[in-house]
């Protein structure tokens, strides 16, 4: 038979995968995804013990819950987008300004892999006779 | 109707505008030039009204029964809907001091105003040149035009704080000017003195002022419009307080003696009259020879109904004036420095002027010592004045040089000046029929009248001696130094371009005029000076209805002339007929010439008693305070090392860094909640 401490079990897991992996990952995407994996364990609790109890309060707080997370990934997303643009990269520690003067940035003695260069996409061969304005030879 | 007391508030508030106007000029660019007309034309309405109002003082009916001292009074004290509160106090026992802005003037303050703002003027006019393209021009006449305010409701006040409020607001003034070229450091330690040795003196003052009033408190039908510390009541109840309390009622005139005696510059506070001389001339004219170090004698005057009732008190007074005067006059007799001479020589005379106020505890009719004092002080106040502006002329040509050392035979080059200087000196040594001699008779007459008295008479006849002494080296000092200055070859210092200005000549002319014939206009014929002052409200009272009789003692003119022309023929034969001769004369006096020439040592006498003393109280609260202070720095500088130390890092603006300290703050709080919580 499947308990209420089941549920609890597995509510607890989902928090502490979210926990570690927000406390450890510097992507800020993996971060925010970490984030919802937390906020899920905890919704997996109300539910839990909404069951449980046999009453809606649970329940009712889970809407909020996925409600408030729907708005949060709105909101962290173009966050990032905005970060991003400014220092095209999506590393957190990038951002300490707001740190006390006069205290030294914290670098890490392990920086992350080098990005792999992307590709270039595959483009057309050039067809027709070169365009006459020279700002429009840059797309050949 | 046009009515005189309206003229009273007018003699203030007239120079309070202008010396706030002046300041207003010396603000805007365009008008700097011009800053000195408010001063000017201010000085010139006050002046004005002063005259006016001085001249109604007889003819003025007294206003209410109940102050049968005071003439006039402004606002009117009929009823009590026109007053004017300054500020009131309560005291504990439920007594009652209302401080109200009232002015009055009768006969004494008449007098007073004539000298200020008359001369004051004719000062300002003078510094116009004077002060030509100095930097501060402003300020010169701003404060110049304050003093004048402060000096007027010094002379106007109804009662004993206003007049103290204006006490102290010369005394302000003074220091200002003093120290007008403030970035000389000597000009500011000057200032300095003046203001602290004088502060001395007025603790004094205050004090004496305090007690008159804790005194008075006891008296039960004060009522609350009759003010204690008003002019008319204190001296009402002048008597009733020498009877109560003998002990307190004489340590309250002493008091204010101590406040007069700073200042006016007598023994033993008169250190700093002779250093003020750092100040631009036409202020030592004004200041410090003919208003403000007259204002003690002025207080002196004012409080007769007091001070009559302690013979004591005025022997005191008298005392401490003729041995001022004899310690300055022998100060001068070797003085080099010319503005110097005429300082300690301002110091000598108000001596003679203290003496004379003194002789009232000898027998003498109040009116006559009272007289005596104020006509030598408004004579003094005339010479003195074209004295001081004829040095500053001579400092002006001479590019600021004014040791006697440095120029002579200025005579040719100078006429006006000398002319000028030379009436001033005349007076000053008491030459006959000049307005000192008139008026230094007067003092020596009524010292010599008190010798009579059965108490205390030896005491004055003594005193009369040293006047009389004191007057042989005035005159000998005076002509020492216009001889100096004005005969033998002409030398001049490097730089020198004598010139005169005729906004610094006429002044001098004008004072020079009053400096020959306002004595023997005033008194020895006419007797105009003694019956106007003589009808003082005051001084009538002090006398119990005895009338003083006017009569010239001849005698005593002929000794005090031959006196005066001896001083003057030593002069002349020392530096002019045998000019080789002082010098040798001092190398054979020894130490009585280098007694003079050092000053009696004075100022290194208090150096060693009161100052290095002082420093030395000083250097120890120092090392107190750095002790203190560094101890409280030490106890105040932990909590900052613990939060550089400590929180400082913690800010370090990792997201996941706070982050984990939320997780383990949630962590130590759900740990304590499952393991201890029950």
């Amino acid at each position: 038979m499947i308990g209420v401490s089941h549920y609890l079990a597995v509510g607890a897991i989902l928090f502490g995968l979210g926990l570690v992996g927000f406390l450890t990952r510097r992507n800020l995407i993996v971060m925010f995804l970490s984030a919802e994996m937390m906020l899920q364990g905890v919704a997996l609790n109300f539910v839990a013990f909404s069951r449980h109890h046999g009453n809606m309060h649970g329940q009712v707080f889970t809407l909020f819950v996925i409600a408030v997370a729907a708005c949060e990934a709105g909101i962290a997303l173009a966050l990032f987008l905005a970060l991003y643009r400014r220092k095209r990269s999506l590393d957190v520690s990038l951002w300490q300004d707001l740190r006390e003067a006069g205290i030294d940035e914290a670098r890490d003695d392990e920086p992350l892999p080098a990005e792999p260069k992307e590709e270039p996409l595959p483009t057309l061969p050039p067809a027709g006779t070169l365009p006459a304005r020279a700002e429009e030879r840059q797309y050949v | 109707m046009f009515d005189v007391t309206y003229l009273l508030p007018l003699v203030v508030l007239c120079p309070l505008l202008g010396a706030v106007l002046c300041a207003a000029f010396g603000e805007v660019k365009e008008l700097r030039r011009f800053a000195h007309w408010p001063a000017l034309v201010f000085a010139a309405l006050s002046c004005v009204c002063a005259v006016t109002a001085a001249v109604n003082v007889p003819d003025y009916q007294p206003r209410l029964a109940t102050a049968p001292l005071s003439y006039i009074t402004f606002p009117y004290q009929e009823t009590g809907a026109d007053r004017i509160d300054w500020f009131a106090v309560t005291t504990g026992s439920g007594s009652r001091l209302r401080v109200e802005l009232s002015l009055t003037a009768d006969n004494l303050s008449g007098v007073m105003l004539l000298g200020v703002t008359f001369i004051g003027f004719w000062i300002v006019v003078f510094s116009v040149g004077y002060m030509k393209g100095s930097p501060g021009f402003p300020r010169y006449f701003a404060v110049v035009s304050l003093f004048l305010a402060s000096m007027t409701l010094l002379v106007l006040a109804d009662n004993f704080i206003l007049m103290f409020a204006g006490w102290e607001g010369v005394g302000l003034c003074s220091y200002l000017l003093v120290g007008y070229w403030h970035h000389k450091p000597s000009a500011a330690d000057a200032a300095r003195k003046a203001f602290l040795v004088t502060r001395l003196g007025d603790v004094g003052l205050i004090l004496g002022i305090g007690m008159l009033w804790y005194m008075q408190q006891t008296f039960a039908d004060l009522t609350d419009h009759s003010n204690a510390l008003d002019y008319t009541v204190a001296f009402h109840y002048a008597r009733q307080m020498a009877d109560q309390n003998p002990a307190m009622f004489t340590a309250a005139c002493l008091l204010i003696f101590l406040g007069c005696v700073g200042k006016s510059a007598q023994f033993p506070l008169y250190v700093w009259l002779p250093d003020a001389m750092e100040g631009p001339t036409p202020v030592s004219a004004l200041i410090h020879a003919a208003t403000m170090v007259t204002a003690g004698v002025y207080l002196l005057a004012r409080c007769t109904p007091l001070v009559a009732l302690v013979p004591g008190v005025q022997v005191t007074v008298a005392c401490v004036g003729a041995a001022t005067a004899f310690i300055a006059g022998f100060i001068a007799l070797t003085q080099t420095d010319l503005k110097r001479v005429l300082a300690y020589s301002t110091v000598s005379q108000l001596g003679f002027m203290f003496l004379a106020v003194g002789s009232g505890g000898g027998g003498v009719l109040q009116t006559v010592a009272v007289t005596a004092a104020i006509f030598h002080l408004f004579t003094h106040a005339f010479f003195k004045a074209v004295l001081f502006l004829s040095a500053g002329s001579v400092m002006h040509a001479m590019h600021d040089h004014i040791d006697m050392r440095d120029f002579s035979g200025l005579r040719k080059v100078l006429p006006v000046t000398h002319l000028t200087f030379l009436c001033g000196a005349v007076a000053l040594a008491g030459v006959p029929i000049f307005s000192g001699f008139w008026s230094k008779d007067m003092v020596l007459e009524a010292a010599l009248r008190a010798g009579e008295s059965p108490r205390f008479g030896p005491v004055y006849m003594v005193l009369f001696g040293v006047a009389l002494v004191t007057a042989l080296m005035t005159a000998f000092y005076t002509f020492r130094a216009y001889f100096r200055t004005f005969w033998g070859e002409l030398r001049m210092p490097e730089g020198a371009h004598p010139h005169e200005t005729w906004t610094m000549n006429v002044p001098l002319i004008v004072l020079a005029v009053g400096a020959v014939a306002v004595g023997v206009v005033a008194e020895p014929f006419t007797h105009w000076f003694s019956h106007y002052l003589g009808a003082a409200p005051i001084l009538k009272a002090s006398d119990g209805g005895r009338v003083a009789e006017h009569h010239l003692n001849w005698p005593l003119m002929g000794g005090s002339a031959a006196v005066a022309l001896a001083g003057v023929g030593l002069a002349y034969y020392l530096y002019v007929v045998k000019p080789a001769a002082p010098a040798k004369l001092a190398s054979g006096m020894g130490s009585p010439y280098y007694l003079s020439l050092n000053r009696l040592y004075m100022d290194e006498i208090y150096n060693v008693l009161f100052v290095q003393p002082l420093t030395l109280l000083a250097g120890l609260c120092k090392l107190i305070e750095a002790v203190v202070f560094d101890l409280v720095r030490l106890v105040a500088s932990v909590p900052r090392y613990l939060g550089d130390v400590v929180l400082r890092p913690l800010q370090n603006g990792l997201v996941q860094f706070y982050a984990l300290a939320m997780v383990m703050g949630v962590a130590a709080f759900v740990g304590y909640l499952v393991l201890f919580a029950k």
